[in-house]
């Protein structure tokens, strides 16, 4: 067995009494397609946030692709090919789309302090064009973040995590507040992506995450109640119980 | 096409602001020249420090003027006491506020909204009462005397030399700014300012290119410091109280936070409101806070923000005129305590 590009091991985070996430272990294998079910509270973007750095765990620890990065910012985890989006978009609303992935390109490039303007920005600054054409954005290059529809928002930050070209992509609900057609322009987007990719996704909508994903982990309450197969997920009991039940009244 | 042609529209409109300005020694009297043409020159360049950081950083600073007042006094310190030639010891002074400047960006860098505004504010007093103190800087008495460079002539007197060079320097202080703005470094302080956490998880160092951000405007309020001290031929602590450094957030704010030009503007309004109104009331700070409040309250974006909406109105009223779209006015600080946004 390959070794795997993330390994997490007895991760815990508490917010004063709440346990968020309790004693989780994960192993994502290279280019695994994971999705992360559970229902509200469960703990799915805490875990984000410990596995990309923009949180400390209370205990545990996280590898990834084969270092210890448990106390590495957000800002290292990046530059070492990890890409993340947020539940809520987080977008640079005052600049505009193709701004919003130029930075995103140089972020991790390098290039970030240049005060003139070079060859390698044109580089940059192409790769920021071909990656919104990719989420459905060409048309939309000189239009301030802030100004676009929700639905735009979501493939636009979607677009910040793919531009840098991670090795490992989280992504944290994408397919939230879409339409049905924008959700199946997601599902195909996301079926498209190279298979170097990693990509471990939140989902709460089924139809997105069951197509998507090889290997499906559910949470409930900080903790993992189960782990396989989309059809052993279908299937189970507990899941149903939890989740299916609930959501599908 | 209309792209090129706006720019063109611009550019000419830029000349034609600058050729009236160039003008004033020309036209006007020398108090004229001298009280409001200088005044507003330095006071411009000072608060475009202000604009810069608070528009493009989200950083609303209250240290500009202890920056301001390290260069100024320095200058002053070195070429009246010491004997420097004036363009090396403004040189120096320039120097010093850029260190001091990357001092106080290093400490006030890890706050935000109101508490960076309070540290910087304790910044301005520290400086304040430092120099109001030493007798290095002439204490509360200040330096006199200080000569500007021959070649600038005696800005009493015959003001236009003076005044043209701080025009000029007035104009490569607003295209280096704005040509910052456009680069790497720039755009990346805008997404600072829009989202340190989005921008963390792009791989971006926050916290430094708040520093640099800071470090960068520390010269430009420093030059205009070494101006002041020139124009007025000295400088003291009371150059730098806090009545200054809120008169310096005033004038930058009712010029318009989200645009550099409007830095300019509000010094000159507030100096020809000082130098005209002044003598008409006794009330002229209440007046003076009432304007300021009705500013904010009508428009965030300052007099600047007024104008150009006011023309975007007029050429959609216009027969046959198409109104091109709007340029984009970033959402303004209603106070200045939040961040708010340029370009
Ligand atoms: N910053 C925080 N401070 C306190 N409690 C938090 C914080 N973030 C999350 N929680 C709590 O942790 C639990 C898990 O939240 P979260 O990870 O957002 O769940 P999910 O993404 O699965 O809906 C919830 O009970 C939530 O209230
Ligand atoms: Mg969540």
């Amino acid at each position: 067995m390959t070794d795997p590009v993330l390994r997490v091991r007895g991760l815990t985070r508490r917010f004063g009494g709440v346990v968020a996430v309790g004693d989780v272990d994960l192993d994502i294998a290279p280019g695994e397609r994971r999705a992360v079910l559970g229902p509200n509270g469960a703990g799915k973007s805490t875990l984000f946030n410990l596995i990309a750095g923009a949180d400390t765990p209370t205990s545990g620890s996280i590898e990834l692709f084969g270092a210890d990065v448990t106390s590495s910012g957000a800002r290292q985890r990046t530059r070492q090919g990890l890409s993340r989006t947020f539940q809520t978009s987080r977008l640079l609303t005052g600049l505009t789309v193709e701004d919003n992935l130029y930075l995103a390109a140089i972020g991790v490039d390098g290039g970030r302090f240049r005060l003139v303007r070079t060859g390698r920005d044109r580089a940059a600054r192409e790769r920021a064009r071909r990656t919104a054409a990719s989420v459905g954005m060409a048309d939309r290059l000189k239009t301030l973040a802030g100004d676009l529809s929700h639905g735009e928002q979501r493939q636009l930050e979607i677009g910040l995590a793919l531009v840098a070209e991670p090795r490992m992509l989280l992504l944290d609900e994408p397919a939230a507040g879409l339409s049905r057609a924008e959700r199946q322009l997601l599902t195909a987007l996301l079926l498209s992506l190279d298979r170097d990719v990693t990509l471990l996704l939140i989902e709460h909508d089924m139809d997105v995450a069951l197509t998507v994903a090889e290997r499906v982990t559910m949470m409930h309450d900080g903790v993992v109640i189960v782990e396989g197969t989309p059809a052993e997920i279908r299937a189970d009991q507990r899941v149903h119980d939890l989740y299916l039940g609930k959501a599908h009244v | 096409m209309t792209n090129r042609l706006q720019t063109l529209g611009t550019r000419g409109a830029l000349a034609v602001v600058l050729v009236v300005l160039a003008l004033v020694p020309v036209v006007c009297t020398t108090f004229f020249t001298s009280q409001v043409g200088l005044t507003s020159l330095w006071l411009g360049i000072v608060a475009v420090s202000l604009t810069f950081l608070s528009g493009y950083g989200g950083m609303v600073s209250l240290a500009q003027t202890a920056l301001f007042g390290v260069a100024g006094l320095v200058t002053a310190r070195l070429s009246v006491e010491s004997g420097w030639d004036p363009w090396a010891a403004a040189l120096v002074g320039i120097l010093a506020a850029t260190a001091v400047g990357l001092l106080f960006g290093a400490v006030a860098s890890g706050s935000q909204g109101i508490y960076f505004l309070i540290i910087t504010l304790a910044f301005a007093q520290v400086a304040y009462f430092y120099f109001a103190a030493v007798p290095t800087f002439g204490a509360h008495e200040g330096i006199n005397g200080v000569r500007p460079p021959a070649v600038l002539g005696d800005p009493v007197q015959d003001p236009a030399r003076m005044y043209w060079f701080l025009l000029a320097v007035s104009v490569l202080v607003f295209l280096g700014l704005r040509h910052v703005s456009r680069t790497a470094f720039g755009l990346a302080l805008q997404g600072v300012r829009d989202d340190p956490v989005r921008m963390a998880a792009l791989g971006y160092n926050v916290r430094l290119h708040r520093i640099l951000g800071f470090t960068l405007a520390a010269p430009v309020a420093g030059a205009a410091g070494v101006l002041s001290a020139w124009s007025n031929t000295r400088m003291s602590a009371g150059s730098i109280s806090l009545a200054i450094a809120i008169l310096v957030l005033t004038a930058a704010v009712i010029g318009g936070l989200n645009r550099l030009e409007g830095a300019w503007v509000g010094a000159l309004l507030y100096t020809l409101c000082d130098t005209y109104l002044r003598g008409w009331t006794d009330r002229f700070t209440t007046w003076l806070g009432v304007v300021f409040l009705v500013i904010v309250l009508v428009s965030p974006g300052g007099v600047v923000g007024l104008v150009s909406s006011a023309a975007t109105w007029l050429r959609r009223r216009l027969p046959g005129g198409s109104a091109p779209p709007a340029v984009p006015s970033a959402p303004a600080p209603p106070v200045p305590v939040s961040s708010g946004g340029a370009r």
